[in-house]
């Protein structure tokens, strides 16, 4: 886990994610709709798949690659991360 | 199980290719091969690489099974090569196709490779045409139920034709936009839509089709169905006829229209959804293995060059004997080297970093076919009016195998299709270079030929490299090793020198790579050019590896310091004449009858 422990559930997961999303489509964080479909971007399947790879590097989880293509919106995503999240922190996975 | 994965390139040495195939006395090009010698050599029990290529022939010689006189008259005709599939049938080449576990011969990548470069070297459009079953199978390895997959693994066996129709009029290598379209309808599918131009699409009795299963599309929004022909009814399919083509004239280029025809819930491959992710996958094996029908290609250009500027004579002297004859003919065997190095080492990657393959078959479709599109442009100035004529020398095989090989680079994923893919992981390539994160086991079981391989584990299988490229990530560490054997006198200090030139190289690149801004579905020109940089870094970091884990004592290295000239040539700004010389030596010593190649090559040169 690298510098997210203070956020317990991730509230800036969402806004991050919009953040990442806007650099990969080139446009200003404003106008990304976090329930907008990422292919509605410009983000084609493949592109999507990068995505996977910048969340697992800032939480340090290990993610499908294609999960940007299960949960296809930013509100989407972000849900399912934060639920990963979770499960990986219950005690029982501590030891 | 042999474990030669070693192949006989030969362009010098004309024994190399034996001259002793079966005995087959009709010369009309029209009649049966006949099938003396022709039992299985590739099978379940045993996969023996060698006597398969002494069961082709020697292609120069017109009575051989494959000869090029029979390549030219199913050419000429634009004639499916029918009899010699059968031949390679008997030779049990098929088996190659399907895994051992569901009933074939297929434990090793480097063998079918191997295998697809033996009949490639000879014609390339048998090649295409045989080995396009390999394509229409490899989806039900990857995801297909036991059942299914063992099913088809015995109609492939027995020497049934599969197709893989991925590609529609109108789309290409936009596969998202794929419009062939299955809807449920009781217990199966309704299937409507064509799939064009698609190889084998006649005679395959078995298609595995890509399909829209949710209107809207998406990543998720394809299925992949493994159609049995024989058992649709008639009515509701037809072939789309042959079409003219530039090369591989004698192939069945055709397509197949479906109108509302019924399938079976049972030839779903595979979850519904999940078509487009098991392809991607299926992708990176095919790309692999395609990369063995250029270096085929390859093989056959330099030997008819080379035996061509051996009897020439030209201005008193022997054509091979004029220097930029002798420099182009070694820079072209370097760069075959190099194409073989890379095409190898990503076979045996397959089983060693299967998580990493989808950078691998990247590269290796990128360079390997855009490589060998170069050295046939340089045979065919160095044959001359030769390479131009349609019967006339070796019965027009030089011109027939430069139309057959252009297409190489453009189906299973087009040269810029390859670096597109490159490109959407430059992000993964540049964390996992500065981090090294990948893992350096996987890279030494590629590159030590002696290693036994793993069996493949395929669910490793991964649209993305996590780590990014292990080569590219060892490379300063395999410079560093040479420079340690310079020390006392194991390598000589230029290798050496290439060798941290080649490092610099790939660490600026990976520097200009990590500031890549990222560019979606439009990646800018510059990306392109990055990725074919990244390539070359590759394939140098290939041929160093090769020859540091397989570098018998004393080997001097000659093929390694030309692989290495020949990859810094194409990233330096220009070029340096005192470098050029090496392609003389590798030529002199290649003359010579010298074991100079690289040992991915085996016995041949
Ligand atoms: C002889 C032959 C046999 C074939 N057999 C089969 C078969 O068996 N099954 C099957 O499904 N298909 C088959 N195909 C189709 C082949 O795979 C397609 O031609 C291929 O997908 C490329 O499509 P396209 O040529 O229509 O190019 P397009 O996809 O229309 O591309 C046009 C150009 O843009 C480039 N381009 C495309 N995408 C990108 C990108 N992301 N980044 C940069 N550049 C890009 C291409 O390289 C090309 O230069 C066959 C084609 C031929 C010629």
């Amino acid at each position: 886990m690298n510098g997210s422990e203070s956020d317990p559930l991730e509230p800036g997961l969402g806004h991050w994610l919009r953040e990442r999303v806007a650099h990969y489509a080139q446009r200003e964080p404003a106008e990304i709709d976090p329930s907008a479909n990422l292919t509605s971007y410009g983000l084609d399947s493949v592109y999507a798949l990068s995505l996977c790879g910048d969340i697992e590097d800032r939480l340090g989880l290990v993610l499908e690659p294609t999960v940007a293509w299960d949960h296809p919106t930013i509100e989407a995503l972000a849900a399912h991360v934060e639920g990963m999240l979770t499960d990986a922190r219950r005690p029982q996975d501590a030891g | 199980m042999t474990s030669s994965a070693r192949t006989s390139a030969s362009a010098l040495s004309p024994a190399s290719v034996p001259s002793t195939g079966p005995a087959r006395p009709d010369a009309s090009g029209a009649g049966v091969v006949t099938a003396t010698a022709s039992k299985p050599v590739l099978s379940g029990g045993t996969v023996d690489l060698e006597a398969f290529e002494q069961a082709l022939g020697d292609p120069f010689d017109p009575s051989a099974p494959l000869s090029f006189a029979r390549s030219a008259e199913s050419d000429r005709r634009e004639q499916f090569p029918a009899d010699m599939c059968r031949l390679l049938d008997r030779l049990g080449m098929p088996s190659l196709y399907v895994p051992v576990e569901h009933g074939g011969a297929l434990a090793r990548y480097d063998e079918l490779t191997a295998a697809v470069r033996s009949v490639a070297r000879r014609d390339l459009t048998l090649a295409v045409g045989h080995a396009k079953t390999f394509l229409g199978g490899v989806c039900v390895w990857l995801a297909g139920r036991p059942e299914q997959a063992r099913a088809l693994g015995a109609d492939i066996v027995a020497g049934v034709p599969v197709a893989w129709g991925l590609t529609e009029h109108g789309h290409g290598s936009d596969l998202l936009a794929g419009t062939m379209q299955a809807r449920r309808d009781g217990d199966g599918y309704r299937v409507r839509g064509e799939k064009w131009p698609i190889n084998n699409a006649t005679r395959g009795d078995l298609i595995c089709l890509l399909v829209r299963t949710r209107p809207e599309g998406g990543p998720r929004g394809f299925s992949l169905l493994l159609v049995d022909k024989r058992r649709l009814p008639h009515d509701r399919y037809r072939h789309l006829p042959k079409v003219p083509t530039h090369g591989i004239r004698g192939a069945d280029i055709s397509g197949l229209a479906m109108d509302d025809c019924p399938v079976p819930a049972g030839a779903l491959v595979g979850t519904e959804g999940g078509g487009l992710e098991t392809v991607l996958k299926a992708l990176q094996l095919t790309r692999t293995v395609c990369t063995a029908l250029s270096l085929g290609a390859a093989d056959q250009a330099l030997r008819i060059t080379v035996e061509h500027a051996a009897r020439r004579g030209l201005y008193g002297r022997t054509m091979v004997d004029l220097p930029h004859v002798r420099r182009a003919l070694g820079r072209a065997h370097a760069a075959l080297f190099t194409a073989e190095v890379v095409s190898v080492f990503a076979a045996r990657a397959v089983h060693t970093m299967p998580e990493e393959l989808s950078v691998i078959s990247a590269v290796a479709k990128a360079y390997v076919p855009s490589r060998v599109d170069e050295l046939i442009m340089t045979c065919e100035e160095l044959l001359g009016v030769r390479g131009f004529l349609a019967d006339y020398h070796e019965h027009g095989a030089f011109q027939k195998l430069h139309r057959d090989h252009r297409v190489v680079g453009v189906f299973d994923g087009s040269t810029f299709v390859n670096r597109h893919s490159l490109i959407s992981q430059f992000t993964l390539l540049a964390r996992g270079h500065a981090r090294i994160t990948a893992n350096p086991a996987g890279v030494e079981g590629a590159a030590d030929l002696t290693a036994a391989l793993p069996t493949p584990r395929m669910h490793r299988l991964s649209l993305t490299a996590r780590g990014g490229c292990g080569l590219t990530q060892g490379l300063a560490g395999a410079a560093a090793d040479l420079r340690g054997l310079t020390a006392d006198g194991r390598a000589p200090a230029r290798l050496a020198d290439l060798a941290d030139e080649l490092n610099g190289h790939c660490e600026r690149l990976h520097e200009e790579l990590a500031l890549c801004p990222p560019s979606s579905q439009f990646a800018p020109p510059e990306a392109f050019t990055l990725a074919r940089r990244f390539e070359l870094c590759f394939a140098g970091a290939a041929a160093l590896r090769v020859w540091l884990h397989n570098a018998a004592a004393g080997h001097d290295g000659l093929w390694l310091e030309a692989c290495l000239v020949h990859v810094l040539q194409s990233l330096r700004p220009a070029r340096t004449a005192a470098d050029e010389a090496v392609f003389d030596r590798l030529f002199d010593a290649l003359r010579t009858g010298a074991p100079v190649a690289p040992p991915t090559t085996g016995g041949g040169l």
